[in-house]
C-alpha cells in the first residue's frame, strides 16, 4: 500500500470510529489527496517554512483530563470550554435554545445539523488554498459550531475558553464556524491557552458566516504556550448590509503565523479588523490581515498595533484590496509596530491593491523606538522606567484597545498584556 | 532643611544640522534651599531652559564641567527618575502627550513611585487630595479621567503641570516657562497653585522672561541668566528693574560683552 493510501485507510477508521457521517469522511479523504499536492502558504517578508505545523501522526481520538474546576451553570453566561479535543461544558440558556440557537461541538453539528454543517463548513475558508487549509479538513479533530437563526439578537456574549493540552503528543486541529443568519446579532469571545509544554502544532481555524445584514462581533484572546507552533486563518464572508468587528489579542508565547480575512461580499457591508500583538523571547510572528471590498459602498478598516521586546521578530502585513466594480467602497490601515531592544526586529507593511476609481483608501505604517519624549515625561514624575516603558506601550496599543466594545474583554487583555510586558522587560 | 546647588556647571548640546557640539552653559552657579523661591530672568536663548533640563536629567544635554548637588549628594550620575523620587519636580514647557493613560492613573502612579510598596496611597486618600488640588486649580473633575495631556489646550497642560505639582508634592519644583501662553486669569489661577506649596519643605525655581509671573509668585531672589552664566543676582526689585530697562540696559551696565537674540543687527 501506498502512503497516501494507507494515510486514508487510517483516516476512514477513525472518522468511524468518531461516528461521523459519510460526506465529513469525504472531506477527509479528498483533503489528505490535496496535501500531496499542495504546497505551504506563503508570507511577505515572513520565513516560516521549516516550521513543525504539521504533526507526523494519524488522526487519534484521546481524551484530555478535565478536571477543571466545575463552573456553576448560570442561566445568564453562555459558555463553552474544551481541553484538546474534549468538551468539558457547554451550555447555552434553554430561552435560546427554544429561539432556534445552536451550540455545539464540531462533529456533533456535522452528525445533527449535517443540513447547515454542509452548507457553511470551509465555504470561507477552502481546503484546496494550501498545504495547511487541506491538513486542517482532513485531520480535524475538534471545534465549535454556532448557529444564530434570522432576526434573532444574543445580548450576551458566548464566552468560548479553548484549553490546547500539551500533556501529550497531539496536535490541535480546530475549527470554529459561527453562522449568523440574516438580521441576526452575535458576540463570540474566545479564550485560547495551553497546558502542558509537550511540543505540537496548533491549526486553528474560524469562520464566520455574516448574512445579510447580521451582525458578529468575535474577540479572541490568543495565550497559546511556548512550544506550540501556531497556523491560524481567520475569515469572514460578509453578506449585504452585515457588519463584522475582528478585536484579536495576539500573545501566544510560541512561534505563529496566520491570516486574518475579510471579505466584503454584499453591498454596505463593513468589517473592522483590529489586532494587537506583543512578542517576547525568541519568538518569531507574523500576520497577514486582509480586507477584501468585493461589494459596492463596502467599507473595510485595518488597525494592528504590535509590540516587539527581547530578541524577537513581529511582521504585520496589512493588505487592503478593493476588487473592480466595488463602486463607493473605503479601505482604510493603519500598522504600527513598537521596537523595545537592538535585537528585536519587526516590520509593518501596508499594501493597497486597489482596482477601482470612485473609492477612498488610506493607511498609515510606523515602525520604531518607543517615544523618547514621552518616556523622558513619565520618568520625570519618578515612574520608573520600566513601568513607565509599560505605561507608553499601553497608550501605543490604546486606540486598538479602546475599540474593544466588551470592557471585561479589554480588561482582561490589559492583564495579559501587563504581565506579558512584564515578563518580557526582565532580560532587557 | 534641603539643599540644591549648581556648582561651575558647564553643558553642551549636540546641534541637529552641523552635529558639533555647542556649549550652551558656560559656568552656571546656584544654591538654594527649601523655604526659598528663586526665579532666573533671562532673554531668549540664553541658556534659562538649558539649566532646567540639565538639573532634571534630561538625556539630551551633556555636562562637560561642573556638579549639581542635592542635599550635598551628586545627582548628575542619575537616571531621571531617581532624581525625581530624591524630590526633584519639572514643571515643563511642552509636556507629552500619552494616550491610554489616564491622567488620574498617572498620578497616582506618580505618587506611588515614591512610597514603599506596602504603603500605597490608598483610593480614598488619593481622591480626596486630588479633589481639593482640582478646586484649587479651577479644574473639572472630567480632566483627571481624560488621558494624559492628549488634546489639552496650551491653558490647560500648564494647569495639569501644577496639578502635578501638588500631587506629588515635591521638595524642588523647576517651572520652566509657567506663564508662557496663558492669559491672565490662567496665570492667577497657576500662580495660587504655587503659592499654596510655599513653606518650610518647599524650595522653586522660576524660569521666567517676563517679570508679569513675579507679581503673583513674588520670588526671594532674582537671577539674571545672560550667555549661559549668571551675571547678577538679588531681590524681587532687580525683575523690577529689568522690566522698566530691559536685558540691553543691564548688559550694558555690567558691561559685558553679549549679543541678544532678539537684537536687530
Amino acid at each position: 500500500m501506498t502512503d497516501l493510501a494507507e494515510a486514508k485507510e487510517q483516516l476512514t477508521q477513525a472518522s468511524q470510529q468518531n461516528n461521523e457521517p459519510a460526506p465529513l469522511l469525504q472531506r477527509r479523504l479528498a483533503a489528505r489527496e490535496l496535501m500531496t499536492k499542495l504546497r505551504l502558504p506563503r508570507m511577505q517578508r515572513f520565513k516560516f517554512h521549516d516550521w513543525p505545523l504539521i504533526a507526523d501522526q494519524p488522526l487519534n481520538w484521546v481524551l484530555s483530563a478535565t478536571d477543571l474546576e466545575q463552573l456553576t451553570p448560570d442561566d445568564e453566561v453562555i459558555r463553552v470550554t474544551q481541553v484538546g479535543q474534549t468538551t468539558v461544558h457547554i451550555h447555552i440558556p434553554d430561552k435560546l435554545k427554544a429561539a432556534g440557537v445552536i451550540l455545539t461541538d464540531i462533529f456533533t453539528a456535522a452528525r445533527e445539523h449535517s443540513d447547515l454543517f454542509e452548507r457553511y463548513f470551509m465555504t470561507a475558508i477552502k481546503a484546496d488554498e494550501n498545504l495547511l487549509t487541506a491538513y486542517h479538513q482532513a485531520y480535524l479533530n475538534a471545534g465549535l459550531f454556532l448557529y444564530v437563526p434570522k432576526d434573532v439578537v444574543i445580548e450576551k456574549p458566548i464566552e468560548a475558553e479553548l484549553i490546547q493540552d500539551n500533556t501529550q503528543d497531539e496536535p490541535l486541529i480546530s475549527h470554529i464556524l459561527v453562522v449568523a443568519d440574516r438580521g441576526s446579532k452575535v458576540k463570540f469571545i474566545q479564550h485560547l491557552t495551553t497546558v502542558g509544554d509537550h511540543a505540537n502544532p496548533a491549526n486553528m481555524m474560524i469562520e464566520l458566516i455574516a448574512r445579510d445584514s447580521s451582525e458578529i462581533d468575535f474577540s479572541s484572546l490568543d495565550e497559546l504556550g511556548a512550544s506550540t507552533h501556531t497556523y491560524f486563518k481567520r475569515r469572514a464572508d460578509i453578506g449585504r448590509d452585515a457588519h463584522v468587528e475582528w478585536a484579536v489579542g495576539l500573545m501566544n508565547d510560541g512561534d505563529t503565523v496566520g491570516d486574518m480575512d475579510s471579505e466584503l461580499l454584499g453591498e454596505g457591508g463593513y468589517a473592522n479588523s483590529k489586532m494587537i500583538a506583543v512578542t517576547t523571547r525568541h519568538q518569531e510572528v507574523g500576520v497577514n490581515n486582509r480586507v477584501t471590498n468585493h461589494g459596492k459602498h463596502t467599507t473595510g478598516l485595518i488597525n494592528q498595533r504590535g509590540v516587539i521586546l527581547e530578541n524577537s521578530e513581529l511582521i504585520f502585513n496589512g493588505i487592503g484590496q478593493i476588487i473592480h466594480g466595488a463602486h463607493g467602497s473605503k479601505a482604510d490601515q493603519q500598522n504600527r509596530v513598537l521596537i523595545m531592544s537592538d535585537q528585536a526586529r519587526g516590520d509593518a507593511n501596508p499594501i493597497l491593491l486597489i482596482d477601482e476609481n470612485d473609492v477612498e483608501a488610506g493607511h498609515a505604517a510606523s515602525v520604531g523606538p518607543v517615544d523618547p519624549h514621552q518616556m523622558y515625561y513619565l520618568m520625570s514624575r519618578g515612574i520608573p522606567r520600566k513601568q513607565a516603558e509599560r505605561m507608553v506601550i499601553r497608550g501605543f496599543l490604546g486606540a486598538v484597545l479602546s475599540a474593544i466594545p466588551a470592557a471585561d474583554v479589554r480588561n482582561k487583555l490589559v492583564d495579559i498584556l501587563e504581565r506579558k510586558l512584564t515578563d518580557g522587560q526582565q532580560y532587557q | 532643611m534641603a539643599t540644591l546647588e549648581v556648582r561651575d556647571l558647564h553643558v553642551s548640546v549636540k546641534d541637529e544640522e552641523s552635529k558639533k557640539e555647542k556649549e550652551i552653559l558656560k559656568g552656571v552657579n546656584l544654591k538654594m534651599q527649601t523655604g526659598e523661591i528663586h526665579a532666573i530672568m533671562g532673554p531668549n536663548g540664553t541658556g534659562k531652559s538649558t539649566l532646567s533640563q540639565t538639573i532634571m536629567g534630561q538625556p539630551g544635554y551633556k555636562i562637560t564641567q561642573g556638579d549639581i548637588l542635592l542635599n550635598g549628594e551628586s545627582i548628575i550620575d542619575m537616571p531621571v527618575d531617581e532624581r525625581a523620587r530624591k524630590g526633584l519636580f519639572l514643571a515643563m514647557q511642552y509636556p507629552a502627550e500619552i494616550q491610554g493613560v489616564t491622567n488620574a492613573e498617572f498620578l497616582r502612579a506618580a505618587i506611588n513611585a515614591r512610597r514603599a510598596d506596602d504603603d500605597q496611597i490608598s483610593v480614598m486618600d488619593f481622591i480626596k487630595k486630588l479633589d481639593k488640588n482640582l478646586a484649587l486649580l479651577d479644574m473639572s473633575q472630567k480632566m483627571t479621567e481624560r488621558y494624559l495631556n492628549e488634546g489639552f489646550s496650551g491653558g490647560e497642560k500648564k494647569r495639569n503641570e501644577i496639578l502635578q505639582l501638588l500631587m506629588i508634592e515635591p521638595t524642588f519644583a523647576i517651572l520652566d516657562e509657567i506663564d508662557s501662553g496663558l492669559d491672565i486669569d490662567a496665570l492667577k489661577v497657576v500662580s495660587k497653585g504655587v503659592n499654596s506649596m510655599r513653606g518650610d519643605n518647599f524650595g522653586s525655581l522660576i524660569i521666567t522672561h517676563y517679570q508679569r509671573l513675579l507679581n503673583y509668585i513674588v520670588p526671594d531672589t532674582v537671577h539674571v541668566m545672560m550667555d549661559g552664566r549668571i551675571v547678577k543676582t538679588g531681590g524681587p526689585e532687580l525683575a523690577k528693574k529689568l522690566e522698566d530697562e530691559g536685558y540691553a540696559g543691564l548688559r550694558d551696565e555690567l558691561g559685558l560683552d553679549i549679543k541678544l537674540v532678539d537684537d536687530e543687527d
